[in-house]
């Protein structure tokens, strides 16, 4: 029997998907500026705790802010890529 | 009637079977089970004398299964919720959560996926 990992889609030796990003460290006293990235594959690490981030859904940016339990999850998982189906009435039939 | 943990069981019940019927214990678990306590795998619950039944209702005693495993899965969809996840929101609204096609054959998502998930 086999001990099941906890993630089981990505391979251990490759680590998790490190995409650099332009963080810069922030002066106390300076307001929190939102990092924009289209990168939603980004692994969010322990040191993005706290961060403002602005992840593209393929339309618009949609602004998150890290907390503690997000690490270990991407960036696209927090910024919804879809629409929920509405019908519109045409006018010209 | 042998009883084992919460339940009672027929005495030509498999002991095997009758670990797998509390939730959170599968096969693989059962085994171990078994082979922990030296049951044979092919043995029946009126075979075991009174001190094993005892055995193994205080091994389950000690383990996560059943309401607090039920609670644990409830509590990690509840997470994703919080979190606002894709997947914690597909939970919501009872579709599938990993990228399946919803065109027809998403009846498993629709029993089983919501925040107050059952079993």
């Amino acid at each position: 029997m086999q001990a099941t990992r906890a993630l089981l889609a990505r391979s251990v030796w490759k680590g998790p998907n490190i995409v650099p990003l332009p963080i810069v460290k922030r002066k106390p006293g300076e307001p929190i500026v939102p990092i924009r990235t289209q990168a939603r594959s980004a692994t969010i690490l322990p040191n993005f705790v706290g961060l403002k981030f602005e992840v593209h859904n393929g339309k618009i940016y949609h602004e998150i802010t890290i907390t503690e339990e997000m690490v270990g999850h991407k960036l696209g998982e927090f910024s919804p890529t879809r629409k929920r189906f509405t019908y519109k009435q045409s006018k010209n039939r | 009637m042998p009883f084992i943990y919460t339940a009672s069981f027929t005495e030509t019940t498999l002991v095997k079977k009758a670990l797998e019927s509390f939730y959170g214990i599968g096969k693989d678990v059962s085994i171990r089970i078994l082979a922990r306590h030296y049951i044979h795998p092919l043995a029946k619950v009126g075979a075991l004398p009174s001190q094993k039944l005892l055995d193994l209702t205080a091994e389950l005693t000690g383990m996560k299964i059943e309401n607090d495993k039920r609670r644990e899965l409830r509590d990690n969809i509840q997470r994703l919720r919080d979190m606002g996840t894709y997947r914690g929101r597909r939970h919501v609204m009872g579709l599938p959560v990993r990228g399946q096609n919803t065109r027809s054959q998403i009846n498993t998502a629709r029993r089983l996926n919501m925040v107050q998930r059952k079993g």
